[in-house]
């Protein structure tokens, strides 16, 4: 069996070969939970296998790298996205394939689903529920509704931009509260 | 604090607004910008919060919009615009102002009348005596309620079927000649007016007529 594509050892011999100034354990750390972002968005987080797609996606990328296939013409970032958007749709074709009366791929669904950390849920609901006003009324009608910018700064008899700094500043507002 | 000129499409992304190739564009960025990266994640988190809690969590935005009726002030008070409620109300103090304060003050004018042909307005001739239908005997004088002006005259008129006789005094009484009594007989239906006169010879006021018949002659 062969070493680890973790084993620092492995990873060591490899960065000569890698055209990155990354090692391969820093691709993986830097670039798995992009790739994980990628693919659940596609697949959905209740699709069982999406792990699976992940770890594929990541073992692909270090061959790869591996093999020198990665020749620098691009940045890493833009080679580890083109590999996970042609695995998410092999895997979405393959599934298709086995599944009789399965819909046509469509590998831009991004449903909205419980977020998978339900303690991270509950923490960010009460803080939304603290929130002033005028701050919950953009989160409303913007996320929950889904207006435009423009819809709601009209029904708010506000500017778009200011529309634009409560959301952010509703976002702050929850990380704050989220960190502690 | 940095921004990343492709901040702008997260929300867009999230929420499935980009076409094929912005969206693909946005995530090819994201995959080259951790800061992007970490704000995509953090608004997701947000999003998918907001859409599977939200009725809950807005709750009270969702309800008293909904389901708060108006009071029977608030139905009233929205049926014109403040601009129009203060038109209202000025028009309506002006209203009090003119019945209460004004019009009191207004002397009232004096009916008119026609008597005959002649138009008289101010007070009428109030006729005293002799005004009971059926008279035992034929009246000495005639008495009327005279007006409150000075150097009025009164002119009596004294009708059978034509006018039997008329006098004039500045009284508010004249006597009947004997005369005019011999020629009264009993059966017989008169009628008797007064008129003033001003000064001037204007007619100013006119009684009514008042009947009676001498059911007695002495």
């Amino acid at each position: 069996m062969g070493l680890s594509i973790f084993d620092s050892s492995f990873i060591m011999e490899k960065v000569k070969k890698n055209k990155t100034e990354l090692t391969t354990e820093e691709i993986v750390a830097k670039y798995r939970p992009v790739v994980s972002f990628r693919v659940r968005r596609s697949l959905g987080s209740s699709t069982p296998d999406w792990e699976d797609v992940v770890n594929n996606i990541i073992v692909n990328v270090i061959e790869k790298l591996q093999k020198g296939e990665f020749r620098g013409d691009s940045s890493i970032g833009t080679f580890i996205y083109t590999i996970t958007s042609r695995r998410i749709i092999d895997h979405i074709r393959q599934k298709s394939k086995v599944l009789k009366h399965a819909p046509e791929p469509n590998p831009f669904l991004a449903p909205y689903e419980e977020i998978e950390n339900k303690e991270r849920a509950e923490v960010l609901t009460k803080a939304i529920e603290k929130l002033k006003p005028k701050y919950k009324e953009v989160l409303y009608l913007y996320y929950y509704k889904e207006l435009s910018r423009g819809e709601v700064a009209q029904r708010l008899s506000i500017t778009p931009r200011r529309v634009s700094e409560r959301i952010n500043y509703a976002q702050k507002l929850l990380s704050k509260i989220i960190k502690k | 604090m940095r921004i990343c000129k492709f901040e702008y499409l997260i929300d867009d992304y999230l929420l499935s607004r980009l076409s094929e190739d912005k969206r693909a564009e946005f995530e090819e960025h994201y995959f080259n910008c951790p800061l992007c990266f970490e704000k995509t994640v953090q608004r997701d988190e947000l999003i998918s919060v907001v859409k599977t809690k939200g009725s809950s969590i807005f709750q009270d935005i969702l309800v008293p919009k909904e389901a708060k009726r108006p009071s029977v002030f608030e139905t009233i008070y929205a049926f014109l615009t403040p601009r129009e409620w203060a038109t209202a109300a000025v028009s309506a103090a002006l209203l009090l102002i003119v019945v209460f304060g004004v019009l009191p003050n207004i002397k009232a004018t004096s009916p008119d009348f026609y008597i005959n042909e002649d138009r008289v307005r101010g007070p009428s001739i109030t006729l005293i005596s002799p005004v009971i239908e059926d008279m035992k005997v034929i009246p000495s004088q005639f008495r009327w309620r005279g007006l409150l002006q000075e150097d009025v005259e009164y002119k009596i008129y004294l009708y059978n079927h034509d006018l039997l006789w008329s006098g004039t005094t500045k009284e508010n009484f004249i006597i009947l000649p004997e005369e005019v009594k011999k020629l009264m007989i009993s059966g017989e239906k008169y009628s008797w007016q007064v008129k003033a006169f001003s000064p001037e010879g204007a007619l100013i006021s006119v009684s009514s007529k008042v009947h009676f018949y001498i059911t007695h002659q002495q």
